[in-house]
């Protein structure tokens, strides 16, 4: 028994990987494909877009805000680089790379100006946002498609791209990212700040942390991410049309509640939030294992995201209560 | 009657600014457009802003409480599904429309249940529900549609009464208009939502049961949800998984612009029903200047953000002023 509560992981993001590792395993005994190496490599290249995307909302939920609007940068950003590459034939996947995320940074600057500068909700900024971005996307799309034969192959090459046959090249940036930023809010000055403004935002203020600053920059990097996940929407799909990755926005947020950071702000992480995004990934394609007709994937999303709550503030009032039993203990 | 009028103390509120913003539109639209004024195109004014009035009126209660409901859609969706599913399975009509506004009213109660009683975020577990429930529409209808309900029901849903320009769903929205309207602004029920929109911890201290408060409007919301499942299925004659997808954001920027604060506590039902008019007015208006249909989407952000703006720089500018005023 002692044993057994050893191995209890101690952490959020333990319990997690945990769970991932018994919903892979689960998986992996219906379809065995699933283990293997191609199976493992499909679960990563279908994760990155939400991954990346998990990664760059995770701050701004610490900071008790959201961004709805990424979805809609996605799908401008996979537009309008794929609509440059069209026309300028000799670009490669550099100025992809650089297109993309500039267009990204645009969009964070008006939410960050809207929400930190007017102290708007970013609820429904982000909300107004993700109606105008993506109807800028339907004007200046005019119903044009691209399709494969109109990219660089040395971008489409590298989205194909797979290191020791498991890792793709999409996963292994996804993995850096998740690790730099993981310094980043854990070690760093600006990254303490960001869990004091999610816990008590007047109290931050109080103290003295640069509450505009923080919540500006965190919206400018999540449209930088953004616009990173669109340039790698292409390298996925080969293909954009002025729909593309509609309303995904909430599977993105789905991710990141479920890897552990909390709605309520002032808590979570962001490797939590990209096992929480594999995690969502796997478990629908175990449900495709399953059999599972594909028009329940929603509902199993939706369903999912409210036990994820549930769970997070089942956890919150255990853990509430054990600290106000150690705090009777230590006056006694 | 006097006490009904309250002028006085209207004209420097949001809401009498959107109702004169409102005259300015219809008036720039009837004179500069041919063919707003007309009685056919405010019929239709009328019966394309049906459900989202009809949403709008139990949301407003909910947005005055302080919570939100993100899957009223997707509850106008799984109800029309299954207003569909039942009657292509043979239940009769009647049937059909109950079955499709319990659906509503349960899923709006799961709503409240999960917000009040476990104590999740409204906005998260309606974001959940927002998947769920029109997941489930999905998996009851897959890529089906129902589109064979009787002749006097279809009709209901986009003819008028008679020659006039009314459409025949135009008296319902008046009744429900009527009756929120009265709830809110003139019985002790309406008085408790602004209370705890004001003060959650106040409203409990003062005695109103706030748990079971929150889940009445959220069941409210579901119900009319389920009302304007009804409503749609019949105006468009079709009952599909897909019915109404993004028409919470409408509902929501609606309201929002009618003068109701997101922060809640305060609002007003005329407001309320100027700013789904306004929408609607300037919807309109773009369509019969043969404005492309995709720039209604970013018309839409528009107005969502200028109301939720206008009123923090108004009270900005308020109090810059008043910090001046006392200064010198």
């Amino acid at each position: 028994m002692n044993f057994l509560r050893r191995l209890k992981p101690s952490s959020r993001e333990g319990s997690l990987a945990l769970i991932l590792i018994v919903a892979v395993g689960g998986t992996g005994l219906i379809n065995p494909r699933f283990l293997t190496g191609d199976g493992t490599r499909d679960l990563f290249t279908s994760t990155s877009v939400v991954a990346l995307l998990a990664i760059g909302i995770a701050p701004i939920v610490i900071m008790r805000h959201i961004d709805l609007s990424i979805s809609s940068t996605v799908g401008l950003t996979a537009w309008v680089v794929a609509d440059m590459c069209a026309k300028n034939p000799d670009f490669t996947w550099v100025q992809c790379f650089v297109v993309g995320p500039i267009i990204g940074i645009a969009v964070g600057i008006v939410n960050g100006l809207l929400v930190a500068g007017l102290r708007l909700p970013s609820l429904v900024v982000t909300l107004g946002t993700l109606y105008i971005v993506r109807g800028f996307v339907y004007v200046v799309s005019n119903s044009v498609d691209y399709n494969a034969q109109e990219m660089p192959p040395s971008l489409l090459d590298l989205g194909q791209k797979v290191f020791f046959g498991l890792l793709p090249f999409t996963f292994l940036l996804v993995i850096i990212a998740m690790l730099l930023m993981g310094f980043f809010m854990k070690y760093t000055k600006s990254g303490r700040d960001a869990y004091a403004i999610g816990s008590n935002p007047p109290a931050a203020d109080l103290v003295g942390i640069k509450v505009f600053r923080r919540t500006f920059l965190a919206f400018v990097f999540s449209g930088f991410m953004a616009g990173l996940a669109g340039v790698f929407y292409l390298m996925r799909f080969a293909q954009v049309d002025s729909t593309a990755f509609y309303g995904q926005e909430l599977a993105v947020v789905a991710a990141v509640v479920i890897g552990g950071v909390t709605i309520m702000g002032g808590s979570g992480t962001v490797v939590g939030a990209v096992i929480g995004a594999l995690l969502v990934q796997t478990i629908q394609g175990g449900l495709a294992a399953l059999g599972v007709d594909a028009f329940w994937k929603a509902a199993v999303n939706g369903l999912l995201l409210i036990v994820a709550i549930y769970a997070d503030r089942v956890l919150a009032v255990r853990s509430e209560k054990s600290l106000l039993a150690q705090r009777i203990r230590e006056r006694v | 009657m006097s006490k009904f009028f309250k002028l006085r103390s209207i004209p420097r509120s949001w809401d009498t600014a959107i109702l004169g913003l409102l005259a300015m539109v219809l008036i720039l639209a009837s004179t500069t457009t041919e063919g707003f004024l007309t009685s056919l195109n405010i019929s239709y004014i009328f019966s394309n802003t049906s459900e989202i009035t009809i949403m709008a009126f139990a949301m407003t209660f909910l947005i005055i409480t302080g919570e939100i409901d993100l899957s009223i859609a997707s509850i106008l969706a799984l109800g029309s599904s299954m207003l569909g599913w039942s009657y292509a399975n043979g239940a009769p009509i009647w049937l059909a429309i109950l079955i499709c506004l319990a659906v509503g009213t349960l899923c709006g109660f799961i709503n409240g249940f999960l917000v009040t009683k476990v104590g999740l975020g409204s906005l998260a577990v309606t974001i959940g529900t927002l998947a769920l429930y029109r997941g489930i529409a999905n998996g009851i209808l897959g890529e089906n549609t129902v589109n064979e309900f009787p002749e006097a029901y279809t009709s209901f849903g986009f003819d008028t009464i008679g020659n006039s320009f009314m459409p025949k769903t135009l008296p319902l929205i008046i009744f429900f208009g009527l009756i929120f309207g009265f709830l809110l602004h003139r019985t002790p029920f309406g008085r408790r939502t602004l209370a705890i929109g004001q003060s959650p911890e106040a409203a409990r201290f003062a005695g109103i049961n706030v748990v079971r408060h929150k889940i009445i409007v959220f069941t409210f919301t579901g119900f009319m949800s389920g009302v304007a499942g009804v409503i749609y299925t019949f105006r468009f004659s079709t009952a599909q998984a897909d019915n109404g997808v993004g028409l919470e954001l409408l509902v929501i920027s609606a309201i929002l612009l009618g003068g109701v604060s997101i922060f809640g506590g305060v609002g007003t039902m005329w407001g309320v029903v100027a700013g789904v008019l306004l929408a609607g007015a300037v919807e309109s208006w773009l369509t019969l200047r043969e404005i492309n249909a995709q720039w209604r989407t970013i018309v839409t952000g528009i107005l969502l953000l200028i109301s939720v703006a206008a009123p923090v720089l108004v009270a900005k500018n308020k109090a810059r002023r008043e910090r001046k005023a006392l200064k010198s």
